[in-house]
């Protein structure tokens, strides 16, 4: 059955207007909606990102609710003492939540998140993926996908790495909630930070933001790239409770991935056999997300 | 909050004869620390060990982050004091290179955080053992250092740290020595909660966390304004002597124990003065007054303010030195010992500037024996000028 | 200045509006149903009023542009649906069903139509009282002029009663859209023929006058034996039917011909118990009949004998003997359809009771002034349905080879605006300023408030909508009562939609063009620079702060947004 349906977001502006974002950033949806979903009873503390300019410089700020700048390396960690500050004040239901990009979480941020995943800290950690650090131009990092170009990872040597599985690294420290979103599903975001919201204990979001100066994207594409991301099973969608429950959010009408490469610059290098590799690589990548589903 | 309950009940007796590690959980404990942050690091792992009891078996309602490394220990507290609480943590060597980023955020973010750093060697070669050279690596943090020469001082300067750094909102760093005070007992008067209440007052932060008035904090500042923020830390550092000198008066009166930036002791106007630090200090004392019986002109001046560097209060109490030898150890390869080279430029601008000897010894945890104190002293006199910037004692040949 | 680096402000200072290099734009599109549909209707509109289960609104969005709407929504062949966009996903919307729901709904509830604000004082006569002159009477009476209808014969409706069988088009439906007419006060003088009992001089009082008298003479074969008995004019029979006239019939009956009138007397004859067969000379691909129509036909028993040409009508035992050509598809012809070529030797014979000739109508001219041409089987007038007699106009099937219900219904619209502009003195070319997309249909509703629901005239094309949005559905049309049922009598054959059902299939509309408030582009803005408002337009770009990204206009489902270049 067909109605025509709103897509129902919270209404709150936690993010204002007049930031510094790119036009068309994946991120400032992303965060847009973040915020809408986190609300005002939230401390978030962000490391070095695009996050540390784009809301502005001193003494102006777009964010609405309290945002702690910390160091790179230790967004989980300075958030782990947040809310033992917090807690000691007696306010155990102000929510401390992470806003670190895929550089801040896989790799200089990863010991840190570890740290605090196994001692099970009461925060939600959301890594804005990008997929590369673009704050400083375009880097490569443990999250940019295999034969992608970078500025590290020129056209003559692309990335040689496939990307990093940070949900299997999540679910393995046994916290009880991580799961993947997106911006082109924006209710199944929203749900999943109310449902995490409420959870105690690390919560962990992959959040999937196409950026389109370091991914080469027109920048009206943003939300058709993140809806292809979904589709062509490059990033599916799903949940992980207690490192073993998985819930998959399956789209019904999939697509092969070379429409999704299309879209991007940081792929044109990619030759017809680079793409039978990568839709193999997605489809194997897919099995295993089945099998471990399963067990 | 850390409860009155044990401390009073532990042994009945307010003197009690514990080590440095000891000393500085019992000052923790006393100073209402909410949050303890920490990694652990030869011969810091016993302060760590004893809050960790402490507050497992519920007698301290303190949070300890047993957090994966040092770097994430002070960024722990960094959130933690941005959240508005008193903080704690304590590193040594490596640990305290390591977290050398987050000093800098510290300070910058005007964080009254104390920190005990347990002098000890940075390696290679891998050395556990008494060494100045992390702590005053890490002099251009921001961080307020205090060095100590026993126990008692440890557990008593922990308590002033609190007050100093939350009066002029910077951290401080406590420093003592690895194995000679961390790991030696010694008789310590442990003051009771409810003296050190009357003290220290709560933690009332001014920009702490409060979700009712979303602040975005440490904003990126461009040049138009970044330099203004280093002028009030500087500010900041130029109130301290004002500021510890009250505190240390108060803390005086109070427990009847007072220490200054520095001290002063042996002969009146004496011609070499011998200026040291931590449990050099000590075996100092000892071998300065020796000297004296001999009728050698000699005193001695403890450092137990590195940062910021108490000129005045030097410069008061050198009047009428002809020279002055300055023990470090701990060496910055180039240039020689700290505590030298700073006396060096603080007397620069000023009249009288006596030659100043320096003298490097102890590092890696050599002993700094009385010989090679008397060593010191006995060049300085036999000769007009040091014959070389770095004068070493007791180096094997 | 604070001790530390926290912020005392927000960002709203910096208005990013200004680092745009092309603007978003909200601007409704025409849809392409809506540029189809002959009678002018806003189709995307009432939809959406459905949709939002404003059915009362949607029967005012519908009776702003026709009176016809039961009508329509049952008969009218509905090109929009071949042009819905959705038909390009799955299945085109069911547009005919819903506009029959609506005016069902409108009737279940009693309402009529409201005249608008404007006092004039001109007196119109009107020669038809079919589809185009009703519809022209319709919307002359709303604008408060005095419209006197003029009709031979006993009955108005002209070819919707005549020509179409009551199982398609019930009589009392015909009868209150006709009588919602005649509540704005139009007169309809009921046997009264131009030429006869009138004629043009007599109406001097009336300040315009629109034929509309329609196409009622039957086209013959021109073959021989087409004038004796036992052939009969398809338009005859039905009119007889229509009206209730006796009709005696034979049991075999051939029905020569490819068009609705030819469906409409074979499923009538079959509603008498008799058989029909249908003999056309092409295939049925090129049969101009309405696909409903012709597969209901073959439903309900008729049989079709495709690439049959009758050549003479005899006479054999009492029976009509036809004698007929079989015909081959050669080359496409100036209608588009490929030609039937004869081939030669195939004579064979059909024997049948009755031939029933329905192969197209022609108009009458015979009581029509001076000065008025007729070319090539059309009556000719200016673009705006005047003549070259002033205060003449003209319409219908009267002037117009496309003869159907929606584009007669068109023709009355148009000219209606056309003698309004004509009594205000205005260019007569000015109406053509309210084509819908580009035409040629006409919004009375823009002519009238030009600036309330402005539309560019762009039609939205299918790769202009964001099929993301949207998940496959199967159409849902009328049901439809069984064939036993309806070949009983003349009972209606489909069943309005149930109102569970017109939600469901409003709801697969795209809305082509359109903005409904699904509020994607609200969603998307990395800026929040999409603003709700309440009142004329639902959002507004925030231009302070868009920076251009383009997103909106690329993720709007319908195709509701313009991207144009900003202006330095």
């Amino acid at each position: 059955m067909e109605r025509m349906r709103k897509i129902e977001i919270p209404i709150a502006e936690n993010l204002g207007h007049g930031h510094l974002a790119c036009a068309g950033c994946g991120a400032a949806v992303a965060m847009r909606l973040t915020l809408k979903a986190l609300g005002e009873k939230t401390v978030m503390v962000f490391p070095a990102s695009c996050w540390s300019i784009v809301p502005g410089f001193w003494p102006y700020s777009s964010y609405k609710i309290t945002a702690v700048h910390a160091g790179f390396v230790t967004a989980a960690a300075t958030a782990s003492g947040v809310r033992a500050a917090l807690d000691v004040r007696g306010e155990n239901d102000t929510l401390v939540a992470v806003w670190a990009g895929d550089g801040g979480t896989f790799d200089i941020g990863i010991q840190a998140l570890s740290g605090a995943a196994e001692r099970n800290e009461d925060i939600l950690y959301i890594c804005n993926d990008n997929e590369g650090y673009m704050n400083t131009g375009t880097q490569r990092s443990s999250a940019t996908p295999l034969m992608a170009w970078t500025t590290t990872t020129p056209v003559t040597q692309p990335k040689e790495n496939p990307k990093k599985d940070i949900m299997a690294i999540m679910a393995d420290h046994h916290i009880p909630y991580a799961a993947t979103a997106t911006i082109a599903y924006p209710e199944d975001l929203i749900r999943k930070l109310e449902k995490a919201k409420v959870i105690r204990g690390t919560r962990f979001i992959h959040l999937f933001s196409p950026c389109p100066p370091g991914w080469k994207m027109a920048s009206e594409q943003t939300i058709k790239i993140s809806r292809l991301a979904v589709r062509s099973r490059i990033f599916p969608l799903y949940e992980i409770e207690n490192g073993r429950v998985y819930t998959i959010q399956e789209e019904s009408r999939v697509v092969p991935v070379k429409g999704y490469l299309k879209l991007q610059g940081r792929f044109s290098h990619l030759s017809e056999k680079d793409i039978e590799i990568t839709q193999k690589n997605v489809d194997d990548a897919w099995e295993r997300l089945l099998r471990r589903a399963r067990c | 909050m850390p409860q009155r309950s044990d401390l009073s009940q532990r042994g009945g007796e307010m003197k009690r004869v514990i080590t440095g590690n000891q000393a500085v959980a019992y000052g923790v404990i006393l100073s209402r620390v909410d949050v303890v942050s920490a990694y652990p690091i030869t011969p810091q792992t016993t302060i760590v060990e004893e809050l960790s009891e402490l507050i497992a078996s519920g007698r301290l309602k303190t949070k300890f982050l047993k957090v994966e490394s040092e770097h994430s220990a002070m960024a722990a507290l960094i959130g933690a004091s941005t959240g508005g609480v008193r903080c704690f943590t304590a590193t040594s060597s490596h640990g305290l290179a390591y977290m050398h980023e987050m000093l800098h955020w510290a300070s910058g973010a005007r964080l009254p955080i104390v920190m005990v750093n347990v002098n000890r060697a940075i390696g290679p070669p891998w050395n556990i053992w008494s060494d100045q050279s992390d702590s005053v690596s890490q002099r251009d943090t921001g961080w307020i250092q205090l060095y100590c020469e026993n126990n008692q001082e440890v557990l008593d300067t922990i308590i002033q740290a609190y007050l100093i750094a939350e009066t002029v909102k910077l951290p401080v760093m406590v420093v003592l020595d690895a194995f000679v005070l961390s790991h030696t007992a010694e008789p310590v008067e442990v003051p009771s909660i409810e003296e050190v209440d009357a003290f220290l007052p709560p933690f009332c932060a001014d920009y702490a966390i409060d979700t009712q008035e979303p602040r975005a904090y440490s904003v990126i500042t461009t040049p138009d304004y970044f330099m203004e923020f280093r002028y009030k830390i500087q500010k900041a550092m130029e109130e301290v002597p004002e500021v510890a000198k009250k505190v240390d008066d108060e803390f005086k009166a109070r427990f009847g124990r007072g220490y200054g930036s520095i001290e002063r002791y042996g002969k009146d106007e004496a011609e070499v003065l011998l200026m040291t630090s931590g449990t050099v200090t000590s075996t100092s004392r000892i071998v300065i007054k020796k000297l004296m019986e001999k009728g050698l002109s000699v005193a001695g001046v403890k450092m137990k303010r590195f940062r910021p560097f108490p000129s005045d209060e030097i410069y008061e109490v050198i009047q009428g030195a002809k020279k002055i030898a300055v023990i470090d150890r701990n060496l910055s390869a180039g240039v020689g010992g700290i505590f030298s080279q700073e006396l060096r430029a603080s007397l620069y601008l000023r009249e009288q500037r006596p030659p100043v000897f320096g003298f490097v010894s102890g590092l890696g945890g050599r002993d700094i024996t009385p010989e090679l104190i008397e060593e010191a002293i006995q060049y300085t006199i036999e000769n007009d000028r040091p014959k070389d910037e770095i004068v070493w004692l007791g180096l094997k040949r | 200045m604070p001790m530390i680096a926290v912020s005392a402000g927000d960002m709203a200072w910096n208005k990013t509006g200004a680092w745009r290099t092309q603007r978003p734009i909200y601007e409704d599109k025409t849809p392409p149903c809506s540029a189809a549909c002959p009678a002018g209707n806003d189709i995307v509109k009432f939809i959406q009023k459905i949709e939002k289960e404003d059915f009362e609104g949607a029967w005012n969005i519908i009776k702003e542009e026709s009176p016809f709407p039961g009508v329509c929504g049952r008969v009218c062949f509905h090109p929009c649906e071949s042009k819905c966009n959705r038909g390009s996903f799955d299945e085109p919307i069911a547009i005919h069903a819903l506009e029959r729901f609506v005016a069902d709904f409108g009737y279940g509830l009693n309402k009529k139509t409201a005249k608008l604000e404007e006092k004039n004082k001109e007196k119109v006569a009107i020669i038809g009282s079919g589809p185009a002159g009703m519809s022209c009477a319709y919307h002359l009476a709303r604008l408060d002029y005095d419209v006197t209808v003029f009709e031979s014969l006993p009955f108005a409706g002209g070819m919707l009663r005549l020509g179409i069988p009551s199982y398609r088009l019930p009589r009392d439906v015909l009868d209150r859209e006709l009588s919602d007419i005649e509540a704005l006060g139009v007169k309809i003088r009921t046997g009264v023929t131009l030429g006869e009992d009138i004629r043009l001089e007599d109406l001097k009082d009336h300040q315009a006058v629109f034929i509309s008298t329609g196409a009622h003479k039957s086209r013959g074969l021109q073959i021989p034996g087409e004038r004796e008995k036992g052939v009969l004019s398809g338009l005859d029979l039905l009119k007889r039917i229509n009206l209730r006239k006796k009709v005696q019939l034979g049991d075999k009956i051939a029905v020569i011909g490819g068009g609705n009138t030819a469906m409409d007397v074979a499923r009538s004859v079959i509603r008498m118990g008799k058989k029909a067969t249908v003999l056309y000379r092409r295939s049925r691909e090129e049969m101009p009949a309405f696909d409903e129509e012709i597969l209901e036909a073959l439903e309900e028993g008729v049989k079709i004998r495709y690439l049959v040409n009758p050549l003479r009508i005899g006479q054999k035992d009492g029976l009509k003997r036809i004698e007929c050509l079989r015909m081959e598809l050669g080359e496409k012809d100036e209608s588009g359809r490929r030609r039937p070529i004869p081939i030669p030797n195939s004579n064979f014979r059909i024997d049948v009771d009755h031939v029933i000739v329905a192969t197209g109508e022609e108009i009458e001219v015979s009581f029509l002034p001076e000065g008025l041409e007729k070319r090539e089987g059309i009556l000719l007038t200016r673009r705006d349905g005047s003549t070259g007699i002033k205060g003449i106009f003209a319409g219908g099937d009267l002037t117009s080879n496309q003869r159907t219900v929606a584009h007669a219904i068109g023709s009355g619209k148009k000219a209606a605006m056309a003698i309004d502009a004509f009594f205000k003195g205005k260019d007569p070319d000015v109406i053509f300023q309210n084509l819908i997309g580009e035409g040629p249909s006409l919004s009375i509703f823009n002519y009238l408030h030009p600036a309330e629901r402005v539309r560019n005239p762009h039609v939205v094309a299918f790769e202009e909508l964001n099929m993301d949005y949207f998940e496959p559905a199967k159409r849902q049309g009328e049901s439809k009562i069984s064939v036993k049922e309806r070949i009983k009598g003349f009972k209606e054959v489909s069943s309005t939609l149930s109102e569970g059902v017109a939600l469901e299939e409003a709801g697969r509309c795209f809305n082509c063009g359109t903005c409904n408030e699904c509020e994607v582009c609200y969603v998307f803005c990395p800026d929040a620079s999409i603003l709700k408002r309440e009142g004329l337009f639902s959002h507004q770009v925030d231009y302070d702060y868009c920076k251009g990204c383009g997103i909106c206009f690329t993720e709007c489902p319908r195709g509701a947004i313009s991207l144009k270049e900003e202006e330095k």
